[in-house]
């Protein structure tokens, strides 16, 4: 017979957003249900995102700077690669954050379900269980089930050689030849990752530019060492056919203005972004409403049309990002709990984990032509930056858009090592208004790449003396 | 160019004002002299006008909205760029809610009525600051920034409150049993005037801090009637009317002169009577939205015609809602005359800070024709005592008898 209990919160997904969530909620006094459809915790950022692919990156990131040295007179041998302790490594890490995450549910006293849950009603769930399926009523749901990877139609199916993002980190092998489809954050950074770990990689992108939401100013750098890294880059280009050839080689046809070329591939990394995962929970039985792009809508406090039930995270909506869902996670469950949050963030921080990072959050110069908001902007190129020279950094640049009446800033875009780090000063002065010269007379450490922050502040209000910028 | 309307200071010691009508939407076309708020402090209620020709771009405040001097109330395209810039895009305008459709947003269920603190897009605050003021319920866009460059700031908000509970301290302190009055018949609710809300509040807490005593007594006013009608004639050649009010108006400052008690008021530690150099008269006006008390300025000052026209003029705006703040302040010594309606006596409440009211009835003739003028002084017995407060009536009936110094005063 089915068991039917209730619950006061029920959070559905237990990644970054549906944790955080879960737990907000629990230690804001309520009885609290964390539902996954896997036995780990921590979701796709964790177990099959951002920090597998992080600690895979910083491997990359090494090879890569040693190789570097032998230009400062320091010369190593060729890497040999144990792909298995790599392998080992990356899950070491990840097995060691699920269960931090476990312990914490634990000491909350966070009751964690492994099974697959959907809606009955406005009310009511089902949650079906390895041995069973019972039936959960709640109060209040928050759902985060997320994301995942969007395929493209027409490909064959569950072939071997096409990876996803998730299949990607598994690191089976080192293909000789590999083909990544998409040319945004997760193609950019897992292709680096190959390259870097022997794959000679191909990059294939639809639109005439890598990261299209990024200002291509900042984009330029990484590109230009892509193209160094890469076999080839190929913009303004369509994969029309994704062919099995023998030995699970794939043909891939690939168009564009210059006609069109079959290449043979061993394999194929699919990265043109992600899809919520809506329809694995049976909304109909609902009354919540879903975009045409099926993510959940939701208001500034995360709720969606029916009122006790919230959503946080990549199936709220654009942009896909963990820490966004952390925050909405949180908003989410203290509303739940009748505290007056809302989701009022000015600046959703993106980061490119490639060498060199990407970063950029508030308004790009992108939007702000095509909204027609009038900006001025205050840029620093780390040629100039004694500590950015020394460590081979001299392509990054640092770059502040100020409202041109209140000078208050109004977005950020670095390029460079450690640029996703600097970047939170950044999203710090959007969010507190902080203008052009609260920046540039904020005293930075002398020499770092953080400083190239202040210097960029600096360049805009004229005081700057790390440059010379001829008077107008 | 966009051109923001801020709130005019309102004068002497008004810092705050509550917003009781928008009386224009956004898109709307106004012109300078437009009324585009109207306001309710205290006592006045006030007309914001547009300050400049143009469209109205935003509104950033809504009604009910405690708001400061200098505060930005909603900005107003104004017509000069408007020429210049025609070709702006197409303007999507969005329906207006109507009554009904606000109401149900506003009693949506949950736990979520208190979130309705609006937007704090371009509003100069920090999160934390943004999340208190959600907490505390404020609509960051009414709020102005005393923080450097204007930041909103914890302590602004901190301000905010305090002003909106010494506000609310003033509502009565005991609250009525809620009785359902329709079980013995049909009943009807009218909701209290903003203004009739306040004058209960400070009737009640004058009523209640205040020692009262009345003094009755009657002044004997024929020669001083026929005195008038006299005047009144010759004034009315030049369209000015004059009652008998001014002439009760320039008795009473004669008397306080000789009183100067009664033109005090006690300070705020209790230890000590502040007493004035100068006679500022509130008369009492009955208006449609409740009681409101303009003063006359310097009332010993002014002869019965000045006085009279100024009666004239206060009264009519009175009516209209058109006082300014200033003419509603800085009263010494109130009159509350019912003259034209009718009783004998009766027992007014002190206007704190005043330390005493006059009562005015409806004269009338008694079995020796003699026209009599009853009236009640009530005062604030902790500052006056019986003997001044009888004194004094005794003098002000003295005044009234004779035309002796109204004639002196009257040239005109």
């Amino acid at each position: 017979m089915n068991k039917t209990s209730h619950v006061d919160i029920v959070v559905l997904g237990a990644g970054p957003g549906g944790y955080a969530s879960a737990f907000r909620a629990a230690d804001l006094g309520k009885k609290v249900v964390l539902i996954d459809r896997d036995a780990e915790l921590g979701g796709v950022c964790l177990n099959r995102g951002c920090i597998p692919s992080k600690a895979l990156l910083h491997i990359s990131k090494v090879i890569e700077e040693a190789s570097a040295l032998s230009k400062m007179g320091v010369t190593f041998n060729e890497p040999s690669i144990d792909l298995e302790v790599v392998r080992k490594h990356k899950n070491r890490i990840v097995k060691q954050l699920n269960g931090g995450i476990a312990k914490m549910a634990q000491a909350r006293k966070v009751e964690t379900k492994q099974g697959l849950a959907t809606f009955l009603s406005n009310k009511e769930l089902s949650v079906k269980t390895e041995n069973q399926t019972e039936v959960i009523t709640f109060n209040k749901c928050i759902i985060a089930t997320g994301s995942s990877s969007l395929m493209i139609p027409g490909f064959p199916k569950n072939h071997p050689s096409i990876l996803t993002s998730k299949t990607a980190l598994d690191l089976i092998d080192i293909p000789k030849n590999l083909l990544v489809i998409g040319g945004g954050v997760i193609g950019l950074e897992l292709g680096q990752v190959y390259a870097a770990l022997g794959s000679s990689v191909s990059i294939v992108e639809f639109l005439p530019n890598l990261v299209p939401g990024a200002d291509p100013d900042i984009i330029k750098p990484l590109e230009r060492k892509l193209k160094k890294q890469f076999e080839s880059i190929m913009l303004s280009s369509k994969v029309i056919k994704v062919e099995p050839q023998q030995g699970n080689n794939l043909e891939v046809t690939i168009e564009n203005d210059k006609g069109v070329k079959k290449n043979l591939y061993n394999k194929v990394l699919v990265a043109v972004g992600r899809k919520p995962n809506t329809n694995l929970l049976n909304l109909d039985a609902t009354e919540i409403k879903v975009d045409d792009a099926g993510f959940i809508e939701v208001d500034v406090y995360q709720r969606t049309s029916v009122k006790n039930i919230f959503a946080i995270g990549d199936i709220a909506g654009n942009p896909m990002l963990a820490h966004k869902a952390t925050h909405e996670g949180k908003v989410a469950a203290e509303v739940a709990s009748g505290h007056p949050a809302a989701m009022d963030s000015r600046a959703i921080p993106s980061v490119i984990y490639t060498d060199p990072e990407v970063a950029w959050a508030g308004l790009t110069e992108i939007e702000a032509k095509k909204r027609e908001i009038p900006y001025e902007k205050g840029e620093f190129p780390w040629a100039a930056s004694g500590r950015a020279i020394a460590v081979g950094a001299n392509q990054g640049k640092t770059k502040i858009l100020f409202d041109p009446n209140t000078k208050q800033t109004l977005g950020v875009g670095i390029v460079g090592p450690s640029a996703g780090d600097i970047i939170s000063e950044g999203v710090l002065a959007i969010e507190m208004g902080a203008d052009a010269s609260d920046i540039g007379l904020t005293v930075h450490p002398h020499p770092t790449l953080g400083e190239t922050f202040g210097l960029a502040a600096e360049a805009y209000e004229g005081t700057i003396t790390d440059l010379y910028v001829s008077k107008k | 160019m966009i051109k923001d309307l801020t709130l005019p200071d309102l004068g002497e010691g008004i810092d705050g004002a509550e917003v009781s009508e928008i009386t224009v939407s956004v898109g709307d076309r106004v012109t300078a002299e437009d009324t585009v708020l109207v306001l309710e402090s205290d006592k006045a209620s006030m007309e914001i006008p547009a300050e400049a020709t143009g469209e109205i771009q935003k509104i950033l405040v809504s009604v009910g909205d405690l708001i400061k001097t200098g505060q930005k109330l909603l900005t107003i395209d104004s017509v000069d760029s408007k020429t210049k810039e025609k070709e702006t895009p197409l303007k999507i305008e969005k329906p207006r809610e109507t009554k009904e459709e606000k109401k149900k947003k506003e009693k949506e269920p949950l736990e979520l009525e208190t979130l309705k603190t609006g937007s704090t897009e371009n509003v100069f605050a920090s999160p934390g600051v943004r999340r208190l003021a959600r907490e505390l319920n404020i609509n960051l866009q009414i709020i102005k920034g005393t923080g450097v460059k204007g930041r909103i700031t914890k302590d602004d908000l901190n301000g905010y409150i305090k002003l909106k509970m010494m506000m609310v301290s003033a509502g009565p302190s005991q609250s009525q049993p809620d009785i359902d009055f329709s079980q013995w018949g049909e009943t009807e609710v009218q909701k209290l005037t903003k203004i009739q809300k306040i004058t209960g509040q400070r009737l009640q807490r004058a009523w209640q801090n205040i020692p009262h005593v009345t003094q009755f007594d009657e002044a004997d006013i024929t020669s001083l009637d026929s005195f008038r009608k006299k005047l009144k004639k010759k004034a009315e050649r030049k369209g000015i009317k004059v009652t008998f009010l001014p002439f009760l108006i320039k008795a009473i400052t004669k008397t306080l002169k000789e009183f100067p008690v009664f033109n005090s008021s006690l300070d705020s530690s209790g230890q000590n009577l502040v007493l004035k150099n100068y006679i500022n008269i509130g008369v009492a006006v009955d208006t449609s939205a409740g009681l409101i008390v303009p003063v006359i300025k310097e009332a010993d000052n002014k002869s019965i015609i000045e006085l009279s026209e100024e009666l004239t003029d206060l009264s009519a705006r009175a009516r209209k809602k058109r006082l300014k703040p200033k003419e509603l302040m800085g009263g010494t010594f109130t009159i509350s005359s019912l003259g034209g309606i009718g009783g004998r006596f009766f027992t007014p409440i002190v206007n704190p800070p005043e330390v005493a009211i006059l009562g005015v009835s409806r004269s009338f003739l008694d079995n020796m024709s003699v026209l009599k003028l009853p009236f009640s002084l009530s005062y604030d017995h902790r500052v006056i005592d019986g003997a001044a407060a009888a004194s004094f009536t005794t003098k002000l009936s003295e005044i009234l008898f004779s035309t002796a110094f109204f004639e002196d005063k009257e040239y005109e």
